[in-house]
């Protein structure tokens, strides 16, 4: 769907982005991670033609991405600027317009948009006169009125209560599913974690990592396992004797706890399960794969440290 | 072309829905239309009393005038030449008004010179050529004795007085056409620099609240900057048209309901007057209610408006889209909303460079200085405002549409220029204007 190949950019003498490479395939949601001060953005904007690249291509459905493919795009930027004097109503009709709906047309899918998101009363509110939340749900409406077949979302959570978080990743996991293709910039890795497919991690301005989720995860995974059960603590601690280390207990309450297990030497998974049988009752265990959020900072720490030992 | 067109149509709407446009709409025609009723009333009272010098050198007047003249002129008589300077300057001469040149030639040329300290009023100017031209009657009937009064004034050709400020007899200064075209040139320039200024703030706006990333996700900055200059040059005319409608109808108004016998004396020819009427009471009555001046003159009789504005309006477009593009280029290269300000005094400086090269042009019409900003496109819709109306000499027509084709083309690389400095400017935020920075924006394309 999208390719993204050799991109560089520089501001003035700031690198913003060093070579980037980048395949989104079509239907998936794609996370766009690194620190802030990345280049995240400034490969958004590369992307939408906001900005020229120093070098490199940006191909869209096969072909050199064009100002008409554009249509194609829904943008969120993540600093989200709305014409504070106009009202709710003109200003989704202005800029579904801009993106080559018919004022039929906007209308209609306004009507869809704003029920679906009970903000039909806010038609003729100013822009001024909405809260930050409420404004962002009336952008987000005006990145997706045109039906594009890629949204790029910059930061779409921030600003929003919990609760609207889960409403905007709903819709997302539905546009997935109705076969749209998004790009999804965000510091929130649980969110990552939920509707991803897979991700790049961008840090000062190149890729340093690219993969689903999982495989991201995998890579990083540091040999820990979790065992929920229910029996005494003493017998499960003397059952695991010197091959395995406890990194970590939660208590349930009821005599029951998960324990998280670090491997010694060369026990495997299967190991632990053969000391624990008979001493305690197993409920359920697992691999413990490292959060989206220890994946980023373990590869943005990885990378300084090689940085700083040069 | 059409993304242009959406952005104009929010800018146009965005702007005439603003208070401050109906507020301009209707003030701005109020406050020309209550200089210009100032000007009507206040034009009109000139001095009412007058001491006249009449040199005659020849004595041809005997030093005398005709008798029961009226007590608002008083004659006196020197039988020598007096220059325009001696009478400027010369202490004696201080208490006259007026220098009257007659010399032996008037009974053939029918031609005096009168040399004024302050312009008399038309109601003045016509009594004094009234009382001269009887004087020169009674010699000529003297003269030739044979003809009857009553007859010769049947065959006689009028008098011609030649009336000049004698501290400029060139009448430079107050050449009002010139300053009426100042007026225009300097109309265009307001209305450009309040727009021009609006179009500043709308782009840093965008910028500083960042809407204008949401907009070039779907046009072009090309097409934004010019559907930005175009909405708000759309505003600009509509506001245009409404001064030029409200001033119209003021001054029609005024014509037909405060200053109808200004109106009328204007219209009234005064050579005609003076053959029908040979009393002098009659004259006077004609004008016993009347005030004029030369404004009146040049507003409802000398100024020829659809030429003037069919002009104006060019020049103001297309002197619109060269300043506009300068402006929004500035505006997308500001770093942040407040950076704009720093720009406003040297607009200011650029603004009075322009409206004194048309008072320049004004006081020095001839000069090479003139000429230059006449084509310069910073300076010349204000100049060729004032060249308009002042008039262009035969054969020289040609060079208003010189002037405008050069501004054209001006306008069409400012807008190419813009172009550039918009689309690399406006997504720098924070950053200081350098002028490295710039160079390097218009390098790249």
């Amino acid at each position: 769907m999208l390719e993204i190949k050799n991109i560089s950019k520089s501001f003035y003498k700031k690198e913003a982005l060093a070579d980037v490479s980048i395949t989104v395939r079509k239907g998936e949601v794609f996370g766009l991670l690194g620190p802030n001060g990345a280049g995240k953005t400034t490969l958004i904007r590369v992307i939408n033609q906001i900005i020229a690249p120093d070098s490199g291509s940006v191909r869209f459905n096969g072909d050199l991405m064009t100002q008409g493919d554009l249509l194609k795009i829904g943008y969120l930027p993540e600093e989200r600027g709305l014409y504070k004097g106009m009202t709710v109503h003109n200003h989704t009709l202005f800029l579904g317009r801009l993106r080559g709906l018919s004022k039929k047309d906007v209308l209609t899918k306004m009507d869809y948009w704003f029920d679906r998101f009970g903000i039909n009363d806010w038609r003729k509110k100013r822009i001024e006169e909405l809260s930050k939340g409420m404004a962002q749900k009336v952008q987000f409406v005006c990145a997706v009125l045109h039906e594009p077949s890629l949204l790029i979302l910059d930061e779409p959570f921030s600003g929003f209560d919990p609760i609207n978080v889960e409403l905007i990743k709903q819709e997302l996991i539905e546009m997935k599913a109705a076969g749209k293709t998004i790009i999804l910039s965000t510091h929130n890795m649980k969110s990552v974690e939920e509707i991803c497919d897979r991700a790049v991690l961008i840090h000062e301005s190149k890729k340093i990592a690219e993969g689903t989720i999982s495989e991201l995860q995998s890579e990083r995974k540091l040999g820990l396992y979790a065992v929920r059960f229910k029996g005494s603590m003493i017998a499960f601690v003397n059952a695991l004797w010197t091959g395995f280390e406890i990194d970590d207990k939660d208590i349930l309450g009821d005599d029951r706890f998960v324990v998280r297990v670090k491997m010694r030497r060369d026990n495997s998974f299967q190991d632990l399960l053969k000391v624990l049988v008979g001493q305690i009752e197993i409920e359920t265990a697992w691999e413990v794969l490292p959060s989206m959020q220890d994946v980023f900072i373990a590869l943005t720490k990885e990378k300084e440290e090689v940085v700083n030992e040069k | 072309m059409k993304n242009s067109l959406l952005i104009a149509l929010r800018e146009f709407k965005e702007r005439i829905g603003a208070r401050s446009f109906v507020l301009m709409t209707l003030l701005g025609p109020a406050i020309v239309l209550g200089l210009i009723y100032l000007m009507f009333t206040l034009g009109g009272n000139s001095k009412q009393h007058w001491n006249v010098l009449i040199a005659d050198h020849g004595n041809l007047l005997n030093s005398k005038i005709m008798p029961g003249t009226d007590k608002a002129v008083d004659y006196s008589f020197y039988n020598g030449v007096i220059t325009e300077v001696e009478f400027a300057d010369a202490k004696k001469f201080q208490k006259y008004d007026a220098l009257l040149e007659i010399n032996e030639k008037v009974l053939t040329n029918k031609v005096g010179f009168v040399f004024f300290r302050e312009e008399p009023d038309i109601r003045m100017q016509s009594k004094v050529k009234f009382q001269i031209e009887r004087r020169l009657e009674e010699i000529l009937i003297n003269q030739f004795g044979k003809i009857e009064l009553a007859d010769y004034r049947k065959i006689k050709q009028p008098l011609t007085l030649a009336f000049s400020n004698v501290y400029d007899p060139n009448d430079e200064a107050s050449d009002l056409a010139g300053w009426a075209g100042l007026f225009y040139g300097v109309l265009i320039f307001v209305f450009i620099f309040l727009f021009g200024m609006t179009i500043l703030r709308g782009v840093a706006k965008e910028k500083s609240n960042r809407i204008v990333e949401v907009l070039l996700a779907s046009v072009s900055p090309r097409q934004l900057m010019l559907g930005k200059i175009a909405g708000i040059g759309f505003a600009a005319f509509l506001q245009f048209a409404f001064w030029i409608a409200i001033i119209a109808a003021g001054l029609y108004f005024m014509r037909e309901n405060i200053f109808i016998d200004i109106f009328d004396a204007g219209q009234m020819n005064l050579e005609q007057l003076v053959i029908d009427s040979s009393d002098l009471s009659y004259q006077e009555s004609q004008f016993a209610s009347r005030e004029y001046n030369h404004f009146i003159e040049l507003i409802y009789e000398r100024m020829q408006f659809a030429n003037t504005t069919g002009f104006f309006l060019l020049f103001f477009s297309v002197g619109y889209l060269f300043y506009g593009a300068l402006f929004a280029a500035i505006g997308a290269t500001t770093g942040s909303e407040s950076d704009g300000q720093q720009f406003v005094l040297p607009l200011i400086f650029l603004l009075c460079f322009a409206l004194y090269a048309g008072y320049y042009t004004l006081s020095y019409p001839e000069s090479v200085m003139a000429d230059f900003f006449h084509y310069f496109p910073f300076t010349s819709p204000v100049v060729v405002m004032v060249t308009l109306l002042q008039g262009y000499a035969e054969g020289e027509g040609y060079q208003i549409y010189l002037s405008l084709f050069i501004l054209f083309v001006s306008a069409i690389a400012m807008l190419g220029i813009a172009a550039r400095l918009y689309r690399n400017g406006i997504l720098q935020f924070g950053h200081r204007v350098r002028l490295r920075h710039l160079f390097k924006w218009l390098r790249k394309s």
